[in-house]
């Protein structure tokens, strides 16, 4: 049905109407919950009515509804929201990988946009603009005042499609650039060989997470001449990303069998997902870095990894975002889109890292112990956070275990660039402790 | 029948309850019809159903309708303004027993010492006297939980409790043993005003409004400075600092005893039907003392109404610094079919010459500080420091102007009030005089 009509009233009248029609079919589906849900939807309209009428100024309805959904969606825990359709706009257009940019890193100085440096490889760099430049104009319009956030909307778009930009540059004229617009995919996998062992960081878990790896591990066979004594796989304060890269990132040191199963609140909502056979990193020991910062797909590969007892993870507890959230369009993105929180994340022996994260199995702290009780900052401390399902009967045990925990600190002294928990980690892989270590944890 | 199909229909009939009830319960609607408006609000309203269903059916846990539509309510709610909100049947029902029964106590004032709750002063006619506590004696456990070792404030929280519910606690007594002692909780009416003759002047100090007797005891009080002085008050101090407010009859009685009859505020709503104004009753008290009304920015509502009315009448210096700004009326609506209620601000108080309270306040017709000026800004809370308050429709500047205030000296001791100091040399010189006269320039009373 439609709903043009010229007041509320009208369709009221059409809309009781109808209700009544399909009220019959309502009924013989699910007749218990039914009234309950009529009673409370009848209350909703009810109060939004007699704010309408008597609240002390005039409201607009649609934004108190509005303001309703967020209340209702952040009552059920913070991943959940609503994106109105206009974010919803440009949240498809930054994940899916589609949108030009020109390759840069900006930052706001005095009301500019400022360039902290072009990154390699991309038009930017080509076009010539360098580090410490002044982006005043886009397309011939002044951008002072406009906030960074907006100025980088402007700039991106189309791949393909030109953009001029006015620069000023110290003790030179301003100067315009037309620069085309290519999708920036920003390098995510580093690698090098520190004191003869490979070391890969993974910062992020974007689309090119799995290729990276790929050749970060060829790279470093070719630098060490074929022969990779040891990995250390670097995930520390990775926010996690897409679930496909994890498992496929996972799947480079497996050889297939489960990595993660993701389960909703009914049994039949379980999902397995399974490593590809073949293993890229085969017979290569390795040390997984975590830390309080390491979340959701960096808990998934430091999950599988402990659980099929392929590594060592080593560093601090991870942060603890093990639920899943779709993205569900409404009437097909016109109303925008609910991001709902549909799913949580199982490691290959079954456990749930929401709120709890993954412990290490060697506690290497990355700052001296001041003494005090080094909170960092976990999914558990979010306000009105999802609670694991089997923190009751853990709870116990979580208890003694945290008495038994002993957490390995840098001497005091030692400096933070020094990076105490990737040195341990070489120690690890080094010191010949390895295998028994492996052997005897989980 | 496919379940796409049902959840279609379940979605619809979701839009349709909605769009049906809001719609019934807009009477105006049928008089200004305003299509755009509707229009979008209809659209949300089909979000809103639309995500409703889909939470009820994916989320990863199970969620029941009511926790749903209640976190909507509070969300819209709480969106208007920090005083409007939606009580649940059950603490609907709590509050209204709260109200009726009133919050007891044991009559009692204790201080802290050596680590022990110990009573200074046992209220004769309250129930502890009764029950045989004295001042001097200690109180070493409430309910059976120690008191040693926990904030006075705490132990006093403990002992609050609903008046008639009755309260265990271990008494100490010098040369005694410990004993349990039951007290049944009673209401017990605190002094809501206090007052003496402060360097030949009247002073007297309201604490709260919330009090029924309030005006009987400030005239009680006022009988009684009188009598102290000889049978001449030349000037009264009526301090209301951090008065956080109380019975709105209580601000109109108040300000009655020194206005001969005539507007006290009125409260109004959105539109001009709704407003209601509240008058004095006529005769004056004491019709030609001068007066200095304290207030700082913890004087708020009930206090605001007084401070204002004086202040616009023309009867009172208002000396201090600007107050709270809390100038908005709630209407607690209860919602008969499901038992809630809806918490919801309706009105704004304006003072006798038209200005709204809310969110600004009554500027003081002199500025006076506590404390010295030590450069740096202190952010004073007030009603416009919260997030989302209800703004001011008057929106000229309301700052107070840093030069205008008056600080104490550097060396002054922070035992001593300035503000007080102030008001009392205000009364005795002329400047009573100067400042009314440039009161009546800014504020015209039609």
């Amino acid at each position: 049905m439609k709903y043009v009509l010229p007041t509320l009233g009208a369709v009221a009248a059409v809309a009781l109407f109808a209700f009544s029609s399909t009220h019959q079919t309502a009924i013989a589906v699910e007749r218990p919950s039914y009234d309950e849900t009529f009673q409370q939807l009848e209350l909703f309209a009810d109060v939004l009515a007699r704010v309408r009428s008597d609240y002390v100024v005039d409201v607009n309805d649609g934004e108190l509804i509005e303001d309703a959904i967020n209340g209702m969606l952040q009552s059920l825990d913070p991943h959940s929201s609503y994106v109105n359709p206009d974010d919803f706009r440009d949240l498809q257009v930054s994940t899916s990988g589609e949108y030009g940019g020109l390759g840069m890193e900006v930052t706001t100085e005095e009301g500019f946009v400022k360039v902290i440096a072009p990154i390699d490889d991309t038009p930017a760099k080509r076009a010539g603009v360098k580090a410490g430049d002044y982006i005043t104009e886009i397309e011939g319009e002044s951008i002072l005042g406009v906030s960074l956030t907006d100025a980088v909307k402007r700039m991106r778009g189309k791949p393909g499609e030109p953009i001029t930009i006015t620069i000023a540059r110290e003790d030179e004229d301003q100067m315009e650039i037309t620069i085309v617009r290519e999708v920036i995919k920003r390098q995510v996998v580093r690698y090098e060989v520190k004191d003869g062992m490979g070391y890969i960081r993974i910062s992020q878990f974007n689309e090119k997470a799995d290729t990276g790896l790929a050749d970060a591990v060829a790279g470093l066979k070719k630098e060490m001449s074929g022969d990779i004594p040891g990995i250390i796989l670097d995930l520390r304060g990775n926010p996690g990303g897409l679930l496909d890269q994890s498992i496929k990132v996972s799947s480079a040191f497996l050889d297939g069998g489960e990595v993660v199963s993701t389960r909703g609140r009914t049994a039949t909502d379980t999902e397995r997902y399974n490593g590809e056979r073949g293993e890229l990193a085969k017979g290569i020991p390795l040390v997984v870095l975590i830390d309080g910062a390491s979340a959701s797909a960096s808990e998934i590969v430091a999950g599988a990894v402990q659980d099929r007892g392929r590594g060592l993870v080593v560093g601090m507890t991870s942060f603890g975002k093990g639920s899943v959230q779709s993205v569900i369009p409404l009437r097909g993105g016109r109303d925008g889109a609910l991001r709902l929180t549909t799913q949580r994340y199982y490691t290959p022996s079954g456990r749930s890292i929401q709120g709890t994260g993954v412990d290490p199995d060697i506690f290497v702290s990355a700052v001296p112990d001041d003494g005090k009780d080094r909170k960092i900052r976990s999914e558990a401390d979010l306000p009105n956070t999802i609670p694991n399902e089997d923190a009751e009967e853990n709870s116990e045990e979580t208890e003694e275990a945290v008495a038994e925990i002993t957490i390995d600190y840098p001497p005091e002294g030692f400096e933070i660039e020094d990076d105490y928990q990737l040195q341990k980690a070489i120690e690890i892989l080094k010191n010949g402790t390895y295998p028994n270590l492996l052997a005897n944890a989980g | 029948m496919s379940g796409s199909f049902i959840t279609y229909l379940k979605r619809s009939t979701a839009v349709m309850v909605l769009a049906a009830g809001f719609a019934l319960w807009s009477p105006t609607l049928s008089a200004k019809p305003q299509p755009e408006e509707d229009k979008e609000a209809l659209e949300k309203l089909e979000i809103f159903a639309d995500i409703f269903t889909r939470v009820r059916e994916q989320y990863v846990e199970e969620v029941t309708d009511k926790e749903l539509i209640e976190a909507a309510l509070n969300g819209a709610l709480e969106s208007l303004d920090p005083h409007s909100g939606y009580s649940p049947p059950a603490e609907f029902k709590e509050q209204r027993e709260a109200v009726k029964r009133e919050y007891g106590g044991l009559g009692i004032e204790v201080t802290s010492e050596a680590d022990l709750v110990k009573v200074n002063h046992a209220i004769e006619d309250g129930p502890a006297y009764a029950a045989g506590i004295r001042g001097g004696d200690y109180i070493t456990a409430v309910e059976g939980v120690k008191t040693r070792g926990k904030s006075l404030d705490d132990a006093v929280e403990g002992m609050r409790g609903l008046a008639g519910d009755p309260i265990t606690v271990t008494v100490l007594s010098p040369n005694k043993a410990p004993r349990d002692v039951v007290v049944v909780r009673e209401v017990v009416r605190g002094r809501a005003v206090r007052h003496r003759v402060e360097q030949g002047l009247g002073y007297i100090f309201i604490e709260t409004f919330n009090n029924t007797k309030l005006t009987d005891d400030l005239t009680k009080a006022l009988k009684s400075i009188e009598r102290d002085l000889g049978g001449n008050i030349p000037g009264l101090i009526i301090d209301m600092r951090s008065n956080r407010g109380g019975l709105l009859d209580q601000s109109v009685s108040v300000s009655g005893l020194f206005m001969d009859g005539g507007e006290v505020l009125s409260s109004r709503g959105r539109t001009a039907a709704d407003t209601e104004r509240y008058h004095a009753e006529p005769g004056e008290l004491y019709p030609n003392i001068p007066i200095v009304v304290l207030v700082n920015s913890g004087s708020a509502s009930a206090a605001e109404i007084v401070a204002g009315a004086l202040q616009d009448r023309g009867r009172a210096v208002v000396l201090g610094r600007r107050t709270f700004g809390k100038g908005s009326v709630q209407s607690v609506i209860p919602l008969l079919k499901h038992g809630g209620a809806l918490r919801m601000t309706t009105q704004r108080y304006y003072t006798p010459s038209g200005k709204s309270i809310q969110g600004r306040g009554i500027m003081p017709d002199m500025l006076v500080a506590v404390a010295p000026d030590t450069g740096e800004i202190r952010k004073r809370f007030r009603e416009d420091s919260l997030p989302n308050s209800l703004l001011n429709p008057d929106d000229t500047d309301y700052k107070e102007n840093h030069d205008d205030i008056l600080y104490p000296p550097e060396d002054w001791a922070a035992t001593k009030d300035f503000q007080l100091q102030k008001a009392v040399e205000v009364l005795k010189t002329s400047k009573h005089r100067t400042l009314l006269t440039e009161q009546s320039q800014r504020y015209k009373f039609p």
